[in-house]
């Protein structure tokens, strides 16, 4: 993966990476008119999972911190997300928490308690074992 | 609820297997020793000690015909007892293995046994009549790490094997002189000893309990990730689904039916699988009653104190799970479940009763004789 991709991956990233751009604008203007829980959806579709690249990885958290703390109701959120993007989620979640920032780790924190009630203990196991999918 | 019998034999308890008539009980207490309990009466006695390991002895299995048993162990060895004048006399087998062995099972014909180890091998062994021991035959190939379960397939030749690098492997374990090649069935591919069948990807964390269908159409293994994967069709274009559950992930499975598995784990308590009529297979139910459905969280009362901890930083006021322990989610177990075993005669295609052991040290017997309704029509 990471051997004959090396160029590869580069391409790839640069086009990730302006992908990520333009959600971002997008999540600006959402934010704007008051849909954080539109926000945050975007954020996390075409999270990219699967690159290697820490810049892609870096950035596209960067994206749904802004869209995370914007949340006010969380219970609505997690009404509106699908279930599917539950362990995406958690993922994020727990790089907010490793941050160690206070109002990130709180918001997190938050989100972390009642996601763990919809998704279960189930959600927070595979977040840990996954070491290959990483955000 | 389901459960027939409960009867706590030991601290923990690693491993168990039944007897041909399923009046005695063979069981590892976590120690280097075998226990072979009889009931009678409702009283459980204990009739044999077998003692010849140095180590944990992590895998038994009793044949139902030959009524022989193996044990594996951390010590890298493995005996064969046979019952001779009202004693279990062991015969060494030479595995040939520098790690530990982790699990063991009988093949349908009982003529052959198969030992996943620590060594990212799997060793199988079979009888040399002419020299009168047991011969074992290494498949030391494409294992990236230890080997945590085997399965049989019903034809006596291929074998599941799951392993911590996160696969499912299926090999073909055809020996010369012992098995006969089926003339009707089996490329070429499936009479080479040692080949590997195929390879799956499924899972990112340690896979165990891997498990054929009766009819050895179907396999199902678990990971470690609380997932669980069923492959339909094994072959050469097989129907992989990866199902994702809420609780804590399982160790082993049992397939009641060909539809319908039963997993069990660290939540002690079995949790029933079911395929529908289009085959995508799901999460049905706890075996037991199980308690308010989602909405509200099941904790048991050691994670709500941890929770608590954890989310008091927050300030966020949590619902006060504190009083619900782990007993009353239908909790025959108090520990993790690390076996299943099933009760029917082997190659059935349906398992009425089947038996768990676990590391709270108590053997459950569970029926399922009236449970047919409830569990619905695939059972």
């Amino acid at each position: 993966m990471a051997g004959a991709g090396g160029f590869v991956e580069a391409d790839n990233a640069e086009a990730i990476i302006a992908r990520i751009e333009t959600k971002s604008s997008k999540i600006e203007s959402l934010l704007k008119q008051y849909k954080p829980v539109e926000a945050l959806k975007t954020a996390l579709e075409g999270s990219p999972p699967k690159t290697l690249d820490e810049r892609c990885k870096s950035a596209n958290w960067i994206v749904v911190h802004r869209a995370l703390m914007a949340i006010k109701d969380i219970e609505g959120m997690l009404n509106a997300l699908d279930v599917e993007y539950y362990d995406i989620l958690m993922k994020y979640l727990y790089r907010g928490l490793s941050t160690g920032d206070r109002p990130t780790c709180d918001q997190c924190l938050k989100i972390h308690e009642k996601l763990t009630d919809r998704a279960g203990l189930g959600c927070i196991l595979r977040c840990l074992t996954d070491t290959i999918n990483t955000v | 609820m389901a459960v027939v019998d409960v009867h706590r034999f030991a601290e923990s308890i690693t491993c168990h297997a039944w007897s041909p008539d399923l009046s005695m009980v063979a069981l590892c207490p976590n120690n280097n020793e075998v226990h072979i309990y009889k009931s009678s009466q409702d009283q459980w006695e204990r009739l044999h000690v077998l003692e010849k390991h140095d180590q944990i002895v992590s895998g038994i299995d009793w044949s139902s015909k030959s009524n022989k048993i193996v044990t594996v162990s951390h010590d890298r060895n493995s005996y064969v007892w046979s019952l001779e004048g009202g004693e279990w006399v062991p015969t060494l087998v030479i595995l040939r293995l520098n790690r530990a062995a982790l699990c063991v099972q009988w093949s349908p014909k009982e003529n052959k046994f198969a030992v996943g180890s620590g060594a990212k091998t799997v060793c199988i062994c079979y009888y040399e009549q002419e020299n009168n021991w047991w011969v074992s035959k290494l498949i030391r190939k494409r294992h990236e790490s230890s080997v945590t379960s085997v399965a049989w397939h019903p034809n006596n030749i291929l074998l599941a094997t799951t392993s911590t690098d996160g696969k499912c492997r299926v090999f073909s374990t055809f020996i010369k002189g012992v098995d006969t090649k089926d003339p009707k069935a089996g490329s070429p591919a499936e009479s080479k000893f040692g080949e590997q069948i195929l390879q799956l990807d499924l899972s990112y964390s340690w896979t165990f309990g891997v498990k054929w269908s009766p009819s050895g159409n179907t396999l199902a293994y678990v990971g470690h990730s609380s997932m669980i994967y069923f492959v339909d069709d094994v072959g050469p274009s097989p129907l992989a689904q990866s199902v994702a559950f809420r609780d804590l992930p399982l160790r082993d499975v049992l397939f009641i039916s060909e539809k319908m598995v039963i997993g069990v784990g660290y939540d002690s308590n079995p949790m029933v699988f079911a395929a529908d009529d289009t085959g995508i297979w799901s999460f049905i139910r706890y075996i037991g009653e199980k308690k308010a459905e989602s909405s509200g969280a099941s904790y048991s009362s050691q994670f709500s104190e941890a929770f608590t901890k954890f989310y008091g930083q927050s300030k966020a006021t949590t619902a006060n799970e504190a009083s619900e322990s782990s007993k009353s989610r239908g909790g025959v177990h108090d520990n993790c479940i690390n076996a299943i075993v099933s009760l029917s005669k082997a190659g059935s295609p349906k398992v009425m009763r089947f038996s768990t052991s676990g590391l709270d040290g108590k053997i459950a017997i569970w029926d399922l004789e009236n449970m047919e309704e409830e569990l619905g029509h695939q059972f």
